[in-house]
């Protein structure tokens, strides 16, 4: 037995250290890791009925992969567009969903953390009690408001801003609004972390020596808050790139939002490899991209998540 | 002068963030009374509680309900205990291999749900096959599936939130516990397991709503046991209707009740320690004025417990007493005098599209169509004879006048109302 293996014994008993070293086995490699490894494996796979898997036909193949960038063979296109728009539109809508959501979050982020007193109790409740509700209900309650007859349009043909119902599903503003929504107590709750233990004296030293308010926050709070700002921002863009509810429930007919070609793939389709590329293709883009703007903007992984 | 523009315009955002916050939920929540088809605010139509019956007829909900209570309190069980272990774990494992450590375990926190539910699909259809099982054994069923999916990232959540709270025990306690001669497991279960029962039970809140509202990791691995989430989406997408409205209503008034109560519990513990310190009496927290009960004094959330609940009884009351058959009965006279205005105005349109053709040259061909298009019109007037109310009769005769024009006497009798009613 190699030596770290008896401390840790020693110290847990056999037992209880057992038990221990059982489940997180159990979560880190049967959960987390194999999993992952297999849907990669899966993905090289081609799609063939279960009686033939490990059969002769079962080898790898880039197949899947190839599909998605260049359409299907003898297609006579050149590029996947449809598929690859829609992968595109994504990113980018997730792109501003997370800027939409800073740009709400920080100032609500920013009281929050600077005030103290009793009413503060009543907005960290306020806040979080909408992220108790159901997911599927918060997207329908935005359906309720954007739809055709709803209230938004009532108020806004009221004022006479419209004088028809405008089309506020077929134009994507109630996906965009509906995924901003969700996320926006991700977005608060690490700038407020941070912004909180901020010291008050700083911003007043800025102050008296003359900074205005835009240059204590560019050049005070803004620096001091990096680390909770470029988690929030991750959680977000990870979670609206993933999001699988809100576009069912609000996109349009006629736009699409990447999860939903996977979960057709899977559902309609019933291609599991073909799924399975596709959600490698994502899970590996959004992370390199977010690695990326990380690097940009000379984050650390390690402040992620605190 | 500055300042307080400053202040005006912070409270200004504070609102219109908590209006978009908060709004949604309301305008919601007052769908849920209305006996519109369709759940809308606006225009509103009768008070009714009618949804909320339908909602308790619907078998696929209360199936829902009852999958996602098994598969939120196996989710507690397995995510809270691996989030303890991991959190145990991560005090304790080698210094060069905790950031790897680390990374693994919060990393299904950013996975996006949907790559989390396909993997555990394919990775345990292929163990289920590696072990020569049935597509019917427990490996594949949807439970099973959907619990171990939900874990895989509740517990990052469970792990996070016990950490917080390990941070801050002497691991000394235990070593105490272990000289006086307690068995590991002991000075687990006396020691260590009441220290850290406040973030237990906060992390096995979290899991199990988390578990509750999951849509992505679920709608892949649910099987044969669809979860509320799962049904009230597919009814979502094909058609909604205000009993949803009704059941988001209900799980709103849950979730605040449940928020006040827990705020007014710490309100309470509070008070009672500065009580305890002298620095304050309770009674003097209350500042005077009308005495109010002990457990209300002073803790404000306390009284909003008490004022949801008298309200909650008050509408459940006027529920059971109240009926919106009359008003609903208006309602549908209303709508039906809206619409049959709508077949006059149509009507009249058509005929006087007619006369104007009529004007022109007079063309036995036109008038084929005509004779067919009379009696029909006739015919529909007997046919909705009873239906027509007085204030309607006024329309029609104005609009019966000049397709009688039109016909230029010649079927004039025949086509009076009146005549074919005495039929």
């Amino acid at each position: 037995m190699p030596g770290f293996l008896k401390e840790f014994f020693n110290r847990n008993g056999i037992g209880m250290g057992s038990l221990m070293l059982g489940l997180v086995l159990f979560w880190t490699i049967g959960l987390i890791i194999l999993p992952q490894l297999s849907i990669l494996d899966f993905s090289f796979r081609p799609n063939l009925p279960p009686p033939e898997y490990g059969g002769p036909k079962d080898v790898y193949t880039l197949e899947n992969y190839r599909y998605l960038v260049f359409g299907p063979e003898g297609g006579g296109q050149d590029y996947n567009s449809v598929d690859l728009r829609v992968f595109f539109r994504t990113l980018v809508a997730a792109v501003c969903v997370t800027l939409f959501n800073l740009i709400l979050c920080y100032p609500i982020a920013y009281y929050l953390g600077q005030n103290k007193g009793n009413h503060m109790r009543i907005f960290a409740l306020m806040l979080i009690i909408p992220y108790w509700i159901n997911e599927i209900l918060r997207a329908f309650a935005l359906r309720i408001i954007f739809g055709e007859s709803g209230v938004l349009n009532t108020v806004l043909m009221g004022l006479g801003v419209f004088d028809t119902p405008f089309d506020f599903i077929r134009n994507d503003i109630a996906l965009y609004a509906g995924l901003g929504y969700a996320y926006i107590l991700l977005m608060i709750f690490p700038i407020y972390n941070v912004i909180e233990s901020l010291d008050r004296n700083q911003i007043e030293a800025a102050r008296d020596m003359g900074a205005s308010w835009p240059m204590i926050h560019k050049r005070v709070v803004i620096p001091y808050a990096k680390p909770g700002i470029s988690s929030g921002c991750t959680m977000v863009f990870m979670l609206s790139a993933g999001a699988l509810a809100a576009p069912q429930i609000l996109g349009g007919p006629s736009s699409l939002w990447f999860t939903q070609l996977i979960y057709q793939q899977f559902n309609d389709n019933n291609d599991w490899p073909q799924g399975a590329a596709y959600a490698i293709v994502l899970l590996a883009v959004c992370i390199l991209f977010v690695l990326a703007v990380m690097r940009m903007f000379k984050v650390n992984m390690g402040d992620i998540g605190k | 002068m500055n300042n307080s523009a400053i202040r005006i315009s912070i409270w200004i955002y504070l609102a219109i963030f908590f209006a978009y916050l908060l709004g949604p939920l309301v305008i919601m929540s007052v769908t849920a009374f209305n006996s519109s088809e369709f759940p809308r605010a606006t225009p509103w139509e009768c008070l009714t509680f009618e949804w909320f019956s339908a909602l308790f007829q619907d078998e696929r909900i209360l199936n829902g309900i009852k999958n996602s209570i098994i598969i939120g309190f196996g989710t507690i069980v397995l995510s809270v205990s691996m989030g303890l272990a991991g959190a145990l774990m991560l005090t304790q494992i080698w210094p060069k291999l905790r950031a790897t450590y680390y990374t693994i375990i919060i990393a299904p926190i950013l996975i996006p749900g949907v790559v989390l539910g396909i993997s555990t699909l394919v990775f345990w259809d292929r163990v289920n096959r590696m072990l020569g099982l049935g597509a019917d054994s427990f490996l594949s069923s949807g439970l099973f599936l959907t619990v171990i999916g939900q874990s895989t990232f509740i517990a990052s959540y469970c792990m996070l939130v016990l950490v917080a709270r390990l941070q801050r025990y002497e691991i000394v306690q235990t070593e105490a516990a272990l000289d006086l001669g307690a068995t590991h497991a002991q000075a687990f279960r006396k020691v260590m397991l009441p220290f850290m029962r406040p973030a237990i039970a906060s992390a096995a809140v979290l899991a199990f709503l988390a578990s509750f509202e999951n849509y992505n990791t679920t709608t892949f691995t649910f099987g044969e046991y669809p979860t509320l989430t799962i049904e009230l989406a597919q009814k979502v997408r094909y058609g909604i209707t205000p009993a949803i409205s009704a059941l988001a209503f209900i799980i709103v008034v849950l979730t605040v009740f449940a928020a006040v109560a827990n705020e007014a519990n710490i309100k309470r513990k509070e008070l009672a320690a500065a009580a305890r310190r002298g620095e304050t009496t309770v009674g003097q927290v209350s500042g005077g004025g009308i005495r109010l009960p002990r457990f209300l004094a002073g803790n404000s959330a306390a009284v909003l417990l008490v004022i949801l609940c008298i309200g909650t009884i008050t509408v459940v009351g006027t529920a059971t007493a109240y009926s919106p058959d009359q008003c609903v009965a208006d309602i549908r006279e209303q709508k039906r005098l809206e619409a049959d205005e709508r077949i006059q105005e149509l009507r009249r349109k058509r005929d006087e599209e007619n006369i104007r053709k009529f004007k022109g040259v007079f063309d036995p061909e036109d008038i084929a169509p005509e004779e067919e298009a009379a009696p029909a019109t006739g015919g529909n007037d007997s046919g909705f004879g009873g239906v027509f109310d007085p204030n309607a009769l006024s329309g029609q005769e104005e609009s019966e006048a000049p397709s009688t024009e039109g016909n230029d006497s010649g079927f004039g009798g025949v086509f009076d109302p009146n005549s074919l009613s005495s039929e």
